[in-house]
């Protein structure tokens, strides 16, 4: 592993790579919050046309000239992204076209714009368009240490810039009247935004590609956004996705396309990098979308899938409790009680036995005295909430029922305190039934 | 057999192409000239304009949608979907495949296929998984389309084979593509014919369709099998990317032009239409007399973006030129009253 980082072949694309992806996640978390994910989509595509005029300029004027030629193409793309930036905006504001409509048009209209010079270069300098072609698949395998200078001057540019603007993009983010309020120059910072988003666009080209780029703006921040609430941690939680990406999808690509090349040497294949950095972000999203602490969706579904084994089992239990203490019954008499399926009722009604509310004698089942205190306890929450659910929000008493049988489960202690509190202590419900009394439980 | 032609456009320059054409267009309908006669430029004309008018007509809807980057998302994705449908019909040869031309089958499966999945994942992350919406939509298709890639890569051991994917060949197109192109255009057309007022309601009043009972998901997810059968169509000429600009530019120009839902689709099939045609005669122009050969797809999006570029200086409401005649109008009356005072 530790050899992508040493070895002279190596280090261009993998600390290339790293730097970009993880400036591209920065920018990407700013975009993500202002629900602007999919500019960074148009503007990639929207560097095309610059690129090709910097190849020809460069062929033109300077042929022999590698690194100079790169920044020519840097400034080549930054120029015409930023054009395209700015006609969308002109499109929107102006001219009221919906914004999904401009970053389409502008996408391929940029994007055909330069396939038509490019198609004329093609013919004209060959070999500079060959290079050209480099730029929409990206090629992270031909990057240099002098790549990595530049790429890495402007990644920390970037970080850097939202560093020092942390406040002002914070509130103008969130609360963007109270920005104002503040004298922040909001429309300043906007600009700034677009021009970072622009220039991590700019970066990214190289190595991931004008088509895949906008994934690289995406992933991680919707990942760092399932993470946590924090701005502060979502940029760094971002920023690291972003550089294990650009690691993983480095090594992925060089590993797999060894394995894949061994059994057949003649026909060497080499995966490209770009769609391996983008698949490895992806799949980091995708694991945090389904396994995140709070808002992953398996761990939504465990909740869910909890929260009603706990409405089952005290469901249970009432049904014990409205036969009356001391009653016992029979495994089919709960089975037809209950609508749910044998093993599961069996496994409920073990776990109740195992917490010391239920006992089994004889193959009958009684509640013991904990289990129909617990019992009474959660009947007088249902009745308590339909007391305030009638006398409080005047909800008509035949419709309390069925919101009590939820908020039962539901109620904690310190709320049963304020209700009793607040409806002092009532007796009976409002279908005039007695509320098991405080005292007994 | 090859029959050995000369192809009669050669050398013409943007007006000679045209005379040239209508002059072959009478011949072709007189019985003096045969199907398999047809040249190059012709074979493009009408491949083109059969996706131009499918494109125009499905691109209104998408975007009086406002459902514009969906489609970018679809245009993007139909990369797999091809890859998946030639794997599940073991074409296994598909560097082959996809230079010579497609089987009609796999192609209407890749469409369906790649349609729904890509709408139905969009919504499942939006909905299900609570993410907003440009998020779900750029991850979806740029996941899918870098799984497209490494796939092509996998199966055909050549990188470059996408290229064509995304930046299309015209001048590679064959005579059977025009019976592929104009089957899309005339099944989008027959499908929008069809459920005309279900697609009306559901685009401009969702409420309203609720009431009478249409359901917006499933004419949401026709509009998407739609858009995805045509991008399919249309990605050999003029690559997935450039498609986007057939699909929203018409629309866009005919919206500045018109308020009322039918004659927009009418505009905006008119005008890609024109735009087809003076592309490919542009292209040949700049071939004939300044000897560059450029790509038709490409020149075809420079007209397409001309037109619109003309459409919001002439627009006859929210035109630059109505809007400076309105103000000169206005400032006249004030002159006339100051006078007058």
């Amino acid at each position: 592993m530790l050899n992508f980082f040493t070895d002279s072949v190596l280090r261009g694309p993998t600390i290339g790579c790293m730097l970009m992806a993880m400036a591209a996640s920065i920018v990407g978390v700013i975009a993500f919050l202002r629900k602007r994910s999919l500019v960074g989509e148009a503007l990639s595509h929207a560097t095309y046309p610059g690129v090709i005029l910097a190849v020809m300029l460069g062929a033109i004027w300077m042929p022999e000239n590698d690194s100079a030629l790169s920044l020519l193409i840097l400034l080549g793309a930054f120029i015409s992204a930023l054009l395209g930036l700015f006609i969308i905006d002109a499109l929107e504001k102006y001219l009221k076209v919906p914004a999904d409509s401009a970053l389409c048009l502008i996408l391929s209209a940029f994007f055909g714009i330069g396939l038509t010079v490019a198609s004329h270069i093609q013919f004209t300098h060959t070999t500079e368009y060959k290079q050209s072609l480099i730029y929409l698949y990206g090629q992270a395998a031909t990057m240099t240490d002098i790549h990595i200078l530049i790429y890495g001057l402007l990644a920390l540019l970037i970080s850097f810039a939202v560093i020092i603007f942390y406040k002002e993009l914070q509130i103008v983010n969130f609360d963007n009247v109270y920005a104002r309020s503040l004298k922040i120059p909001t429309r300043l910072i906007n600009v700034l935004t677009f021009f970072l988003i622009v220039l991590a666009v700019v970066i990214g080209i190289r190595s991931v590609g004008v088509v895949l780029m906008s994934a690289m703006l995406i992933a991680p921040a919707v990942a760092a956004r399932q993470l946590t609430h924090k701005l502060s941690h979502m940029l760094w939680i971002a920023a690291a996705i972003g550089l294990i990406s650009g690691f993983l999808g480095n090594v992925f690509s060089v590993e797999l396309s060894q394995y894949y090349s061994k059994d057949l040497p003649g026909r060497a294949l080499s995966l490209p990098t770009g769609p391996m950095i983008v698949i490895v972000s992806t799949a980091l999203c995708l694991l945090a979308l389904l396994f995140a602490p709070e808002r992953g969706l398996i761990i939504r579904l465990c909740r869910v899938l909890f929260f009603r084994h706990v409405c089952f089992r005290e469901n249970l239990l009432k049904y014990f409790w409205r036969q009356g203490e001391g009653s016992t019954f029979t495994m089919s008499q709960i089975r037809q009680a209950q609508d749910s399926g044998r093993v599961y009722i069996f496994l409920v009604v073990c776990g109740l036995i195992n917490d010391g509310w239920l006992i089994k004698k004889n193959g009958l089942y009684k509640l013991t005295r904990d289990g129909y205190l617990r019992s009474a306890h959660i009947v007088r929450l249902h009745r308590l909430w339909e007391v305030y659910l009638a006398d409080y929000l005047g909800v008509g008493a035949e419709r309390v029922h069925r919101n009590a049988d939820e908020m039962e489960h539901i109620i904690t202690p310190e709320l049963e305190k304020q209700l009793i509190h607040l409806l002092q202590d009532p007796k009976m419900d409002p279908h005039q039934q007695p509320i098991p009394p405080r005292e007994l439980i | 057999m090859i029959i050995a032609y000369s192809n009669p456009y050669t050398g013409n320059d943007f007006g000679q192409f045209f005379i040239t054409f209508f002059y072959r267009f009478y011949q072709f309908m007189t019985g003096q000239l045969q199907w398999k006669e047809l040249v190059s430029d012709e074979i493009q004309l009408l491949v083109l304009s059969g996706i131009a008018l499918a494109s125009a007509l499905v691109g209104s809807f998408l975007v009086l949608r406002k459902m514009a980057m969906l489609a970018n998302a679809l245009s993007h994705t139909i990369l797999l979907g091809i890859v998946l449908a030639f794997i599940i019909t073991r074409h296994l040869a598909l560097g082959e495949e996809l230079s010579q031309g497609i089987d009609f089958r796999a192609m209407l499966i890749a469409s369906v296929v790649t349609g729904i999945a890509t709408t139905f994942l969009t919504e499942f992350f939006h909905k299900t998984a609570r993410l907003q919406e440009d998020a779900s939509i750029g991850l979806v298709f740029t996941s899918l389309f870098a799984l497209g890639i490494l796939l092509v890569t996998v199966f055909t051991r050549n990188a470059h084979i996408g290229t064509e994917v995304v930046m299309g060949n015209a001048d590679a197109l064959h005579i059977d593509d025009i019976g592929l192109a104009w089957k899309i255009f005339l099944g989008d057309a027959i499908i929008i014919i069809l459920f005309f007022k279900e697609f009306q309601a559901t685009t401009f009043d969702i409420g309203f369709s609720r009431a009478v009972g249409i359901s917006t998901p499933f004419f949401n997810y026709l509009l998407m099998i739609l858009v995805s059968a045509t991008a399919i169509g249309a990605f050999r000429a003029v690559g997935v990317l450039m498609v986007l600009a057939f699909l929203v530019a018409p629309a866009l120009s005919a919206r500045l032009l018109t308020n009322s839902l039918k004659k927009l689709l009418w505009i905006a099939m008119g005008l890609s239409v024109l735009a087809t045609f003076c592309g490919v005669a542009l292209a040949r122009h700049l071939l004939s007399v300044y000897d560059m050969p450029l790509s038709t797809g490409g020149v075809i999006v420079c007209m397409l973006v001309v037109i619109y570029i003309v459409a919001i200086i002439l627009s006859p409401n929210r035109g630059v030129l109505a809007r400076i005649l309105n103000q000169r109008a206005v400032l006249n009356t004030i002159g006339t009253k100051k006078a007058q005072d």
